[in-house]
């Protein structure tokens, strides 16, 4: 891996190596510049590393305390917060849905929520380039949103046992269903400057981390590939500062390494650090906040999870988690809430579900050993839904610091009455579906998936954080790219959207450079 | 519905290749139980809620398949936590103190005991009270008390399942998964994976 040093003046930092940083950092040195991203967390190598545990693997998680409040508190930790090299997709599930085109522009078809400043065409050409280059495995044509150039690059990876249970209530039920889209590989697969990587094996931990790298994580895909055209990743190096010229500009990013200050110099700044901690770094510091709107509107998805136990043998620890889709509530009609959702078939690891046991069923002593013991007949469905943006869901600050000795965050969550509704509709649904499988002991666990909407993006300056640039409007040197830019929730699973908007954001800054209007 | 696996089959791969390398390390270090002397609690408070686990965990006493106070020990000693707590909670330390505090208090109240010397059907009595916000003491009024049982049961709840002795009577193989899996589809096994017994029970 090529180095740098501190004292030179390089052309950007990546703050964060996930689905945010890491394709624009590839972008970036294959085009030619010198960049370095900061990692707060380690570089693992898998194959040794990740075993198949999940106590073990809390590794994976962004494990610094954060305060949750609100009437709807968030869990943080392992339901939606990853550290390491490769970010948060170190434990995604691989879901990798398209958002559908309305879902840019909440405002002008349902009057609630906002538009973003760019749109589903603005953001096809990428999802396009990383379905081929991720080699995402779907089935194709795909069955839901606009036709498409080009079919997935691998068939869809084989059904589980949940999935054929989701296939066969939604069939009685007459909801369409298809195998789902999944960032793992269906087939061994040529990655340009990387290699073949292999076919997945059907571990069914990718929540976990995936061992094989059949699992399209950044750690096996961009950042190898950024690191081949000349970047460097510094694992474990915590950015919490910036210098700043006269002008305002950013001239060099300060991180701790081993407890110890380090400054790196340079042009630009990329912060891709994911909607709790962007944000959190920009208030530490007061900066590109002069909207007021830094922290603001946070969205999580709406995320009800429905699990029943089966006479059949479902063994729900194999296979993708995510294999089955149905995109027919995206748009429903007839509904009393706007928008929608999708819904997913789950697999399940034992621990993750003993502790919704614990936590949602309240169950405990020898009634929760016996549920455990039927832990191989579960399968579960989930929702995925739009949340729209609320003044009563924000960060911010708190007295408190952690570890590091920086303020811990303090997220407020509520959920709104368009949540609930839609959250009630999807609980519906999803328990009909499941006694039409032939569930019994139906058990919903109410939950909210991601970290959105805390840097928004948008066309005025006094209502957004960053342009449709992913610029900031106070701080000409400085980006943001994560899920905190999101302008709405969408309703799908970010990963995707995240990636597109980091390569786009990429190529607008490399085509400005050019013209001279970025340094 | 309740299940039934034949006892050892899981333990019995651990050792094999079915299991990768570290996988085997984890689990098979995890799977020993060791002499521990408590590095964050006071031996009573640290007795109280190997008690409390037990209850928690349906689990006896006098045959404990996994400590699961040696592990919250551990992680309070060490200052590491999950990632987020709720806002009108303490700090994990205090909430496990004042929390076993008004355990006992609860209990003294009830029977005029200290919560270990209770027998199992007056300890459940007492967790059960806390569970439902129920439980009397004063030191509830500075603790919310259903989401202290809600914290803790969650951790041990997670301690306790991840244990390869638990995992075997749930007949769980994901472990053994070095070469993956091929038999994926519902009623599929492979021969690595145990069959249960279908118990008929009331519910």
């Amino acid at each position: 891996m090529r180095t740098y040093k501190n004292d030179e003046i390089i052309d950007a930092v990546v703050i964060g190596t996930g689905a945010g940083g890491a394709p624009l950092l590839a972008r970036l040195a294959k085009a030619g510049l010198k960049v370095v991203a900061l990692e707060a967390g380690k570089n693992w190598s898998p194959k040794i590393d990740f075993a198949t545990d999940e106590r073990e693997q809390n590794k994976l998680f962004w494990n610094f305390e954060r305060l949750s409040g609100g009437g709807d508190p968030i869990g943080f930790g392992k339901n939606n917060s990853g550290i390491g090299v490769g970010g948060s997709t170190l434990h995604y599930t691989a879901y990798t849905p398209r958002p559908q085109p309305h879902s840019f522009k909440l405002y002008s078809y349902f009057g609630v929520g906002n538009n973003w400043p760019i749109g589903y065409t603005d953001l096809e050409p990428y999802f396009e380039e990383l379905e081929q280059f991720l080699g995402i495995s779907g089935p194709s044509p795909y069955p839901w949103g606009p036709a498409r150039k080009k079919g997935y690059p691998l068939p869809p990876l084989p059904l589980n046992g949940p999935a054929q249970l989701m296939q066969r209530g939604c069939n009685k039920m007459g909801i369409k269903t298809s195998p789902a889209a999944n960032a793992a590989l269906s087939a061994d697969y040529f990655q340009e400057q990387i290699g073949w990587r292999k076919a997945c094996t059907n571990r069914g931990f990718c929540q976990a981390g995936c061992s094989t790298g059949a699992k399209a994580s950044m750690d096996v895909t961009y950042i190898p590939y950024a690191i081949y055209y000349g970047a460097e990743v510094r694992a474990e190096c915590m950015a919490t500062a910036f210098e700043k010229n006269s002008e305002g500009k950013i001239t060099g990013v300060v991180y701790k390494k081993y407890g110890n200050e380090e400054r790196q110099l340079c042009r630009n700044v990329f912060i891709c650090a994911g909607a709790i901690e962007t944000p959190r770094l920009l208030l530490m510091n007061n900066l590109a906040n002069s909207s007021g709107q830094v922290g603001k509107n946070f969205l999580a998805h709406v995320g009800l999870q429905v699990w029943g136990e089966f006479d059949e043998n479902v063994r729900p620890y194999k296979g993708i988690p995510g294999g089955l889709i149905s995109e027919d509530m995206v748009l429903p009609t007839d509904v009393n809430f706007s928008s929608g959702y999708l819904i997913q078939s789950i697999g399940v690891m034992p621990v993750t579900y003993a502790t919704q046991l614990a936590r949602a069923g309240k169950i405990w002593g020898e009634e929760l050993r016996k549920k455990m013991r039927s832990f191989n007949q579960v399968a579960g469905i989930n929702m995925h839904g739009e949340c729209l943006s609320s003044e009563k869901n924000y960060l911010e600050l708190s007295d408190e610091e952690d570890e590091m000795g920086l303020p811990k965050p303090r997220i407020l969550f509520t959920a709104g009455d368009n949540e609930k509704k839609m959250s009630d509709h999807g609980e519906k649904v999803m328990r009909q579906i499941w006694k039409e499988a032939g569930a019994k002991n139906l058990l919903s666990y109410h939950r909210k998936a991601h970290t959105l909407g805390t840097c928004r993006m948008g066309n005025n300056r006094e209502e957004a954080v960053v342009n449709k640039d992913g610029n900031s409007y106070d701080v000409p040197n400085l980006f943001i790219c994560d899920g905190s830019v999101f302008a709405t929730s969408l309703s799908v699973n970010p990963a995707l959207t995240i990636m597109a908007l980091s390569l786009r954001t990429a190529d607008l800054f490399l085509q400005k450079k050019q013209t001279g209007a970025h340094s | 519905m309740d299940y039934k696996y034949p006892e050892g089959s899981i333990v019995a791969l651990l050792n094999t290749d079915l299991v990768t390398d570290i996988t085997k390390k984890v689990l098979i270090e995890r799977g020993q139980e060791k002499d521990y002397q408590p590095l964050f609690f006071t031996l009573p408070d640290f007795e109280c809620l190997t008690v409390v686990c037990d209850c928690l965990m349906a689990q006896n006493s006098n045959n404990r398949m996994v400590t699961m106070a040696h592990a919250i020990d551990t992680r309070l000693n060490c200052k590491t936590g999950n990632g987020w707590r709720y806002n009108n909670m303490p700090p994990d330390d205090e909430m496990y103190r004042e929390g076993l505090k008004g355990i006992n208090k609860t209990a003294n109240l009830l029977y005029n005991k200290k919560f270990i010397d209770l027998p199992k059907n007056h300890q459940l009595e007492v967790l059960g009270a806390v569970q439902k916000g129920l439980g009397d003491g004063f030191e509830w009024d500075q603790l919310q008390q259903q989401q202290f049982f809600e914290e803790m049961l969650a951790e041990v709840t997670e301690v306790f399942f991840s244990h390869p002795l638990v995992q075997d009577e749930m007949g769980y193989a994901g472990m053994a998964d070095a070469k993956g899996w091929e038999k994926i589809r519902l009623n599929e096994r492979e021969e690595r994976e145990p069959i249960g017994i279908k118990i008929e029970t009331r519910n």
